[in-house]
């Protein structure tokens, strides 16, 4: 063992942790400051006074907070599921040496490389329910037939998830690929050789050894399911009827469109605490696998 | 059995690829179809091949300008958030545990907040040391923000990595720093290339902060250049649908190119041998 | 090409103003959204600068909705942020502006006799306690348009009331044996455009949210909530199409120059676009008049539009005031009502002999313009809308909501906001 040169390797890691502390760790102290106020940007006569946990009290009993909560999880669960699976899948297939492999790996990036925004607009254009394609593939030209997709609360939420699982899968098939392919080719050789069929070799050589990849394509998924924001934002503002009220988009709307910074800053600080608790006990659960160097 | 194999496989190739093309080229054909095709009820799916709305994009939209804005900071957002990831990576992978673990968890804690409510104090922040609408006050927050997945990303794979092939190079008499430059760094590229093309697409992707913080239209990036093509009350789906055309072609061609990189590595089984 | 030579030539020229740290000319930062005709508005800001050869306008454009729009300009506006000077108010935002402190006082510069060259509802909406703090622009109203030919083939007159049209519709839905045509196209989404919409309905029935006089809130009384229900269970699904809960403008247009819907309400800039024949399928072939009401009670429209205000904290008032008197003189509003077929606020252009003849419509506009009223005026309007959309968007999206008792929990809900602010108002 190396001797580890403990000064040296600090000051590797001091400049991303400065970029760090300045850009995130900062702000995001004053966020946490500011939820112990009361500010309402649009009366500044009553100033910022600290009242203590009060928003946090009021965001409890917050009905709207509680759905919004609600929806976030069913979105978090549903999306970070499918992801992985279908992510999972992916990465197998590509693992494997066939021609056009190249093409297949640049064409599941075209749903991720198209900006959130602009992903958004286009489902909104394709679940439009007079022009919309997807009614046109189903029902072809019965126009009467066609599914208001938006505009109903199960299925206004079942087309961001699908959005969501489209635009992202490819991420966590890229960071399960990456997994894959440290796993050396001896070692499924050596298995071909003493007759190891294929769910045999998947179950004992390949699952062990991506459970990293798979628990940071967990994590990262889930820290981000948890802040969507844009798909929500672009393709119903939340509604029917608060039906994709999701925890962010409700911060944003109390923060930024209502002026209520104390409160939509307890509502981030909220959505912050749970997810590093989702995130505890991930590592938690994985803790011997992902730091310890394999074999 | 491998006959079933066989079209299981071509059939889950098949599936992939229309499911991640099917969508995006239905709505990029409405790039080539004329105004009254796009929003036609019920729909045609097929265009009249008119390039109308690529002209409209690039010449009154200027989709090209705010694709060299996405360029600059997306670029530059990379090579930073990789220089930095890489050695703290490498840092964070032959710490002793205790520090390595609890380093990594802080890190991750900062990629966990809501970046609506970083805006607020780092747009105050910015406009204190004269940023805003500069490149550097949208790349900064841009690295800090892809730092933990990078970060993670290439420390898992230096953790993968034995210590003897470092121990070789400096009984070779190479400096630490040679060591990583030379020895490691050219095995880790699969990890590096990951992290970098999640780095890019983000900073690629990203809107809110590019908002609030690129004001000045000579300086915005893509997201928030194709937002910004809806008038007050028009949405020009044809605009949109060309630059959203303009826009990912360059990146399937960039991953084309580079994804052979992504490719040769580890499992060439260098280490274990 | 002109377009992009414009912003070269500006981008240059802001860049070595700023090289030479200057002190002329000034620099004033203009924040907009992108107009529908930016070409009518960069030509108009050209005349400008040859003008006042000593003033350079920078235009910096924002986000088109309202809501993100309100979002982009307060957060620059509370950080007093000194790198803007004029920018666009929708008519909803001067009271809060105002009591906020964000936007310049223009007392003694808007005179009022100048005041009274422009319609009155466009000027009560920009004055909060006495003093004004905008310029408008250009106004909007909700306007009903119709099919005249579908409505001369049955030999139908433009519909007075709700049920009128109701009946009108079914009569030429069947007729026309078309099972995509629908009667009613309209926005009702869970976004501002909602509260318009439904404040329509509310108002047209003889309710109110807010009194304007006694600063009740009348959301929960019998008016009111009958509209609401009239809406969820003869409109919502029967008379528009069921997935008109997710119709922002654009879409609800759609519908309508697709020719899927007989009757549709929207702003003033739809009837361009309506009769555009490389965009709509039913050019030529539609009316528009005054709103129905319901029978017993008056027409009534949204008050909508644009004006122009001051940072408080613009290092430039005085070029800031040139510009924004320039962009809203006569001779602005004419140009933007001929080229980007925006209704002017200036009561003189509907009588210039010009815009009479190539904008005829404008002159039928003018009763609804008249008539059209604000939403609530407060300075927290932008937590009244929220809970106003979250109502309305529950109750008429589900069959089985109890509107009354909806309406009476948000009515005291908008009730303590209300309070909030009279609070402040010492």
């Amino acid at each position: 063992m190396i001797p580890a040169n403990r000064k040296f390797l600090l000051t590797l890691l001091t400049p991303a942790l400065l970029v760090l502390l300045v850009f995130v760790a900062a702000p995001v102290i004053q966020s946490i400051i500011l939820s112990f106020h009361r500010i309402i940007i649009g009366l500044p006569q009553l100033k910022s006074p600290f009242i203590g946990a009060e928003n946090y009290r009021e965001l409890l009993h917050d009905p709207v907070a509680r759905h919004s909560f609600l929806v976030t999880v069913f979105f978090v669960s549903t999306t970070t599921f499918f992801e992985l699976l279908l992510g999972l899948l992916l990465a197998l297939l590509i693992n494997h040496r066939f021609p056009g492999r190249g093409a297949l790996r640049a064409c599941i990036l075209v749903p991720w490389a198209i900006p959130t925004v602009v992903s958004a607009q286009m489902w909104r254009f394709l679940f439009n329910d007079a022009y919309g394609m997807i009614n046109y593939l189903v029902f072809a030209d019965k126009v009467s037939a066609y599914i208001p997709w938006l505009a109903a609360p199960g299925t206004a939420l079942f087309a961001i998830i699908l959005a969501d699982i489209w635009k992202t899968t490819s991420f966590a098939a890229l960071l399960i690929l990456a997994g894959l392919q440290i796993i050396p080719e001896q070692l499924y050789q050596a298995a071909r050789v003493d007759g190891a069929g294929m769910w045999r070799r998947f179950r004992h050589i390949t699952w062990p050894l991506i459970r990293p990849a798979l628990l940071i394509a967990l994590l990262f998924r889930t820290i981000d399911a948890f802040r969507v924001f844009d798909l929500a934002f672009v393709m119903t503002q939340g509604g029917p009827a608060d039906a994709t009220n999701v925890l962010q988009l409700y911060g944003y709307k109390k923060m930024f469109v209502e002026g209520w910074m104390g409160y939509g800053s307890a509502i981030s600080v909220a959505v912050f605490a749970m997810v590093l608790v989702l995130a505890v006990v991930y590592v938690r659960m994985a803790r011997r696998r992902l730091l310890e160097a394999t074999l | 059995m491998t006959w079933l194999k066989k079209t299981g496989f071509l059939l889950g190739i098949l599936l992939s690829a229309a499911f991640s093309l099917v969508p995006f080229l239905l709505f990029v054909s409405s790039a080539f179809k004329t105004q009254a095709q796009v929003t036609a009820i019920p729909p045609e799916l097929w265009p009249s091949f008119s390039i109308d709305f690529f002209r409209s994009a690039i010449l009154r939209y200027g989709i090209l300008h705010y694709l060299a804005n996405s360029v600059i900071v997306a670029g530059s957002t990379t090579v930073a958030t990789i220089l930095l990831a890489t050695l703290a990576g490498y840092a964070l992978a032959r710490l002793p545990r205790r520090w390595a673990h609890f380093s990594l968890m802080v890190i991750l804690a900062c990629a966990m907040f809501p970046q609506i409510a970083i805006i607020g104090p780092l747009w105050r922040f910015l406009r204190f040391v004269g940023w805003l609408n500069t490149y550097q006050g949208l790349v900064l927050p841009y690295v800090a923000l892809t730092l933990p997945l990078a970060v993670w990303i290439i420390a898992l794979f230096f953790r993968e990595m034995p210590q003897e092939l470092e121990a070789a190079a400096l009984v070779d008499g190479c400096s630490r720093i040679g060591a990583l430059v030379r020895v490691i760094l050219p095995l880790s590229v699969p990890g590096l290339f990951t992290a970098a093309i999640f780095t890019f697409i983000y900073a690629w992707n990203e809107f809110f902060l590019a908002l609030l913080i690129l004001t000045d239209p000579a300086k915005q990036t893509m997201p928030v250049g194709i937002a910004l093509f809806q008038g007050e009350h028009t949405v020009p789906w044809g605009e949109i649908a060309a630059a959203s055309f303009i826009t990912t072609a360059p990146l399937v061609v960039m991953v084309l190119l580079f994804q052979r990189r992504i490719v040769t590595g580890l499992s060439a089984g260098a280490i274990k041998g | 090409m002109k377009i992009i030579g414009l912003w070269v030539t500006v981008g240059i020229v802001l860049f070595s103003t700023l090289m030479l740290n200057a002190q002329e000319p000034q620099t004033i930062v203009f924040l907009t959204w992108k107009p529908n005709q930016p070409e009518v508005w960069e030509r108009l800001i050209q005349q400008f600068h040859q003008e006042h050869p000593q003033i350079l306008v920078q235009m910096q454009i924002g986000p088109h909705s309202s809501t993100e729009s309100h979002a982009v300009v307060t957060q620059r506006l509370r950080n007093k942020d000194a790198s803007l000077d004029v920018f666009l108010m929708d008519v909803i935002w001067p009271p809060e502006f105002a009591n906020a402190g964000w936007a310049l006082p223009l007392t003694s510069r808007f005179s009022e006799e100048e005041q009274k060259k422009f319609l009155p509802a466009t000027i009560a909406a920009n004055t909060y306690h006495k003093t004004i703090y905008g310029v408008p622009s250009y106004l909007g109203a909700g306007l009903f348009y119709y099919r005249k030919d579908l409505l001369a083939k049955y030999k139908f007159d433009p519909p007075k009331f709700w049920t009128e049209m109701l009946v009108q519709g079914d009569a030429i839905v069947k007729g026309e044996r078309d099972p995509a045509l629908h009667i009613y196209a309209a926005q009702f989404k869970q976004y501002e455009g909602l509260v318009c919409d439904m404040l329509e309905f509310i108002w047209s029935h003889g309710g109110h949210v807010v009194d304007p006089q006694t600063r009740k809130v009348l959301l929960g009384e019998p008016p009111s909530v009958e509209a609401v229900t009239f809406v969820r269970d003869r409109i919502i699904g029967r008379a528009a199409p069921r997935g008109a809960i997710n119709y922002e403008e654009p879409e609800s247009l759609e519908v309508f120059i697709q020719g899927r819907a007989v009757f549709h309400r929207n702003w003033p800039y739809a009837w361009a676009v309506a009769n555009d024949p490389e965009k709509s399928r039913v050019a030529g072939r539609i009316g528009v008049g005054p709103l129905p009401a319901f029978t017993g009670h008056v027409s009534a429209s949204a008050l909508g539009g644009w004006q122009f205000g001051i940072s408080r904290w613009s290092k430039h008032p005085d070029a800031a005031w040139e510009f924004v008197k320039f962009m809203t003189s006569l001779h602005s509003q004419k140009i933007l009502a001929l080229e980007a077929g925006l209704a002017p606020t200036r009561i003189a252009v509907y009588d210039d002999p010009e815009v009479q003849e190539r904008m005829l419509h404008l002159k039928h506009f003018l009763p609804a313009f008249k008539r059209a009223r604000p939403r609530p005026t407060s300075p927290l309007y932008p937590m009244i809308s929220q809970e106003l959309q979250r109502f309305f968007s529950r109750a008429i999206s589900d069959r089985e909501t109890d509107v009354e008792g909806l309406a009476r929990a948000t009515s005291e809900r908008i009730e303590r906001i209300v309070q909030m602010e009279a609070a402040v108002q010492q």
